[in-house]
């Protein structure tokens, strides 16, 4: 059973795609981070440009918000679909409730036969309205909007504002859309009844999305150049930055394929440039032969991969964890390698701004890997903390006497000389090689060499162990039961947990930000537990089984592989039957 | 500088003997020394194959890295620090096949480096497989009946792609190759050789004493006609037209990207993100 929050709205707007159902549902967004509440939000469409139904969820709240919700407070549905999807207890949207009891369904009155049910029906003259001012239908979507603004108890003078903005330059078009919408507002408040929320406003917001929290820490930690191809749901990182790249100094390229993306973005490492790639699963197969290129010529490298679900195509609109395989599994070889998985808008930020230095520090390939669900939905922040420092790692001096590239370290670490530095002239290169970067796999093999090479190389990980911070908890002091969940699934474990305390239930999570290497720590935050969950959105439990390998463990799974994300209620329920508090829940 | 200081004094070259990587290699050297370039300033990147093994031998800074992906890499570097003089430099297995798609975009965008392949019609380093080059009925290990593709064409597909200059040189004429080297290196944009280089070893249809008698300089030609550059890229055979195909000035992508023509990335300055970048996102 989902409890409805006082302080806390959830808005789902509902149409065919096309209707401009994404745009509405981010001017919400805005309209709450600039009220000063924190909203998050979810984005559920179809891999085709118009038709096909698709639906964005808006969350809003005077505290943290850390996921999309399963419930529904006000529909605005743009379709008779819409209406029917959304209301029909029968029908469950991708694990997301219908409108329930007192809740408010907004929608065209030309739409008939929707009085009943446990949901107040609130049929409007949208389209009439919209077209008093515009011949543009879509003009309708924000008539519906002033409506659920007025359901929300949110001032109207902040969302006038954001629908301005929206329109910028073209004045007068946003005057009329204010207009309609005003009429909206005032409409539903003549003929109904909000919902009676009581926020505590407080300072405004910032609203982003996960890829653009990826972008924005890549270049706070010193990007100047991104070259990637074009793949969902990787591409909201590369059209932040293709569209500010002037402002931040930021190169953006798209070249022929993954292929050239990567061995460019090698080239500019290699150059003393700090240059990022990214892509999904698919083009990311694609640079493989590549990420082991970077580990042996230990050109610092960062990765940006999104996750969708596969294999090959798979839905490329919808939200999977399901390359962690592939990337711990990229290239041949061995060679170190680090793994990020931020779980949230914040940690998108700064993990990715740390990678970049991290990748220059070790001189080897890091990885940021998100998925769909991160990297699309738009979420708000008080703000970032920007204090931050690049540090380029270790550099030789100019003219340095018997420069060696791969000098034989303690750390691993050998010191970089960039072309253009006087005097540290080298090659390097793909093949094995001893200390000058010298060939040593043609004619004059040297297995000393090698295994020395192999141990210095590998010898980069034990020191980066070394600096990792503790694993994050949550509620993990008394815990009896734990959760393991890595990047995205966060907010709706942590939401999960608090409803299962709620219930009485001492149970706590880990969250795994480290996937590779793992945290040594780890081991020590799942001795003594009654019992071990995993989370994943994936079908094999792939973090889940990396971690009984290391640790020792059997964890228990709850797996996700529709293209949906979890929602926190549904989770708890299933975490409930795991540790056999409840019976098994049936669902559709 | 002379030649030598270009080169790696620990490291000789390990070509077999009379391998035409040699004057590939005292081309590059040469043509370095004769135009004054600081090793430093120098960044020799290849692919993989006999020729790729090249930056080894070199005492400039270089970069032996995968096969096919020396043109992309080598446009990264050249997209980070402008200043530097960027040589590509790589086999026709490694250029023409798994490289292909990189060598047509990098010519487009008219990256401003200089791609020079050696060109033996022949896979040596795995020993002795028909390239894209090899000619109709040539025998090799993959090919015992004689091959039966049609050829690449290295000087037809570069004119298509669009790359701003376009050449021939033979290793067995070592000044003439390196006059073209001077010429591609000087050139500003992207700049091709393809350099007819007899592999001793896997290739004894196709030798010095074949091509000697064949090659023939390219002299009065107008370098800036296409239709004659392309005319003449079809001529193979009995007369093989050997020198500057083609030469034309045209913007590099580096003098018209908003961000690379402020200069080379790599002396830049980076941006601090403010408190009042976040705004936008209010």
């Amino acid at each position: 059973m989902t409890i409805m929050r006082q302080n806390e709205v959830i808005i789902r707007v509902a149409g065919a795609a096309g209707d401009g159902v994404q745009s509405a549902g981010e001017i919400l967004v805005r309209t709450f981070a600039r009220s000063g509440l924190y909203a998050t939000s979810y984005n559920y469409y179809q891999d085709i440009i118009r038709g096909g139904e698709s639906w964005y969820q808006v969350r809003a709240s005077d505290v943290k918000v850390k996921n999309q919700g399963d419930g529904l407070d006000i529909l605005v549905a743009l379709n008779q679909d819409g209406v029917e999807r959304h209301t029909n207890p029968d029908i469950n949207e991708g694990g997301a409730s219908p409108l329930g009891k007192d809740g408010i369904a907004i929608f065209d009155n030309s739409i008939k036969g929707y009085t009943k049910r446990d949901t107040n029906y609130c049929p409007m003259p949208l389209a009439d309205i919209a077209a008093k001012y515009s011949k543009n239908t879509l003009l309708k979507n924000t008539v519906g909007l002033g409506a659920a603004i007025a359901a929300s108890g949110i001032d109207f003078n902040i969302f006038a504002d954001v629908i301005r903005d929206q329109f910028g330059k073209k004045g007068d078009i946003a005057e009329l859309n204010v207009k309609a919408a005003k009429e909206g507002y005032d409409y539903f408040l003549a003929n109904y009844k909000p919902l009676g929320k009581k926020f505590k406003f407080g300072k405004k917001k910032y609203m982003i999305s996960g890829g653009m929290a990826v972008a924005l820490g890549a270049v706070a930690g010193g990007l100047k150049m991104y070259v990637a191809y074009p793949m969902t749901p990787a591409s909201s990182a590369l059209h932040f930055l293709a569209q500010h790249a002037k402002k931040y100094g930021v190169f953006v390229k798209i070249p022929e394929d993954e292929i050239s993306a990567i061995n460019t973005v090698i080239g500019a490492n290699y150059a003393g440039v700090r240059a990022m790639t990214g892509s999904s699963g698919g083009g990311f197969a694609l640079m493989t032969e590549a990420v082991g290129l970077s580990g042996m010529t230990e050109v610092p490298l960062v990765i940006y991969e999104a996750q969708r679900p596969g294999p090959s195509t798979g839905l490329p609109t919808k939200t999977e964890q399901g390359d962690l395989n592939q990337v711990l599994g990229a290239s041949q070889g061995d060679f170190p390698r680090i793994v990020f998985a931020p779980g949230d808008i914040e940690e998108a930020f700064y993990l990715t701004r740390e990678a970049m230095n991290i990748a220059e520090k070790y001189q080897t390939p890091v990885f940021i890997m998100s998925d769909l669900y991160l990297a699309e939905h738009y979420d708000t922040i008080d703000s970032f903390d920007l204090n931050f420092t690049i540090d380029h790692g270790l550099r030789a001096k100019d003219n340095e006497q018997d420069y060696k590239r791969y000098l034989i370290t303690e750390t691993g670490i050998s010191p970089r000389a960039i072309p253009g530095q006087p005097g540290n002239m080298h090659n390097e290169d793909s093949d094995e090689h001893n200390e000058y970067g010298d060939v040593v796999s043609d004619a004059v093999t040297n297995p000393q060499d090698r295994i020395r090479m192999m141990q210095k190389r590998m010898r980069k990980m034990d020191t980066y162990i070394e600096e990792m911070k503790p694993t994050p908890t949550y509620h993990i002091e008394d815990a009896e039961y734990v959760i393991i969940q890595w990047g995205s699934t966060k907010g709706a474990v942590e939401e999960a947990v608090d409803i299962l305390r709620s219930k009485g239930i001492k149970i706590g999570a880990i969250e795994v930000k480290n996937v590779f290497p793992l945290n040594p720590d780890i081991g020590t935050l799942l001795k003594n537990k009654k019992k071990i969950i995993a989370v994943e959105n994936n079908y094999s439990g792939q973090l889940s089984k990396y971690i009984s390998a290391q640790f020792l463990v059997k964890p228990d799974l709850i797996t996700k592989y529709d293209g949906e994300a979890f929602y926190p209620n549904a989770l708890a329920d299933e975490i409930e039957v795991r540790i056999g508090k409840k019976k098994e829940v049936i669902r559709e | 500088m002379n030649m030598n200081d270009y080169k790696n004094k620990r490291v000789p070259p390990d070509w077999c003997p009379g391998c035409g990587n040699f004057a590939q290699l005292s081309a590059i050297t040469m043509a370095l020394a004769e135009l004054k370039i600081d090793p430093k300033d120098v960044v020799v990147a290849s692919g993989i194959g006999c020729s790729s093994n090249m930056p080894e031998f070199l005492n400039t800074y270089g970069f032996h890295g995968l096969h096919g992906r020396l043109v992309p890499f080598a446009a990264g570097v050249k997209w980070a620090n402008s200043k530097l003089t960027v040589i590509a430099y790589g086999g026709d297995g490694d250029g023409f096949f798994e490289g292909t798609q990189h060598f047509y975009h990098t010519a487009k965008r008219n990256v401003d480096i200089t791609y020079m392949v050696s060109d033996n019609q022949v896979f040596g380093l795995t020993t002795g497989q028909a390239s894209p080059t090899a000619p109709i009925g040539l025998r090799t290990k993959t090919t015992p009946d004689g091959n039966i593709e049609t050829p690449f064409n290295p000087i037809a597909f570069a004119l298509n792609a669009g790359a701003t200059f376009v050449a021939r040189a033979f290793s067995g004429d070592v000044k003439h190759l390196k006059d073209i080297t001077v010429r591609a290196i000087k050139h500003k944009g992207f700049s091709f050789i393809d350099v007819i280089s007899p592999c001793v070893t896997w290739n004894k249809e196709n030798s010095y004493e074949y091509f000697r008698p064949r090659v023939y300089h390219l002299e009065n030609n107008d370098v800036t006609n296409f239709d004659q550059a392309y005319k003449l890229a079809f001529e193979w055979g009995d007369h093989i037209p050997i020198g500057v195909f083609y030469e034309v000035e045209r913007p590099t992508y580096e003098d018209l990207d908003e961000v690379l023509k402020d200069g080379p990335l790599v002396e830049q300055k980076v941006h601090t993100l403010t408190e009042e970048d976040l705004e936008e996102f209010a």
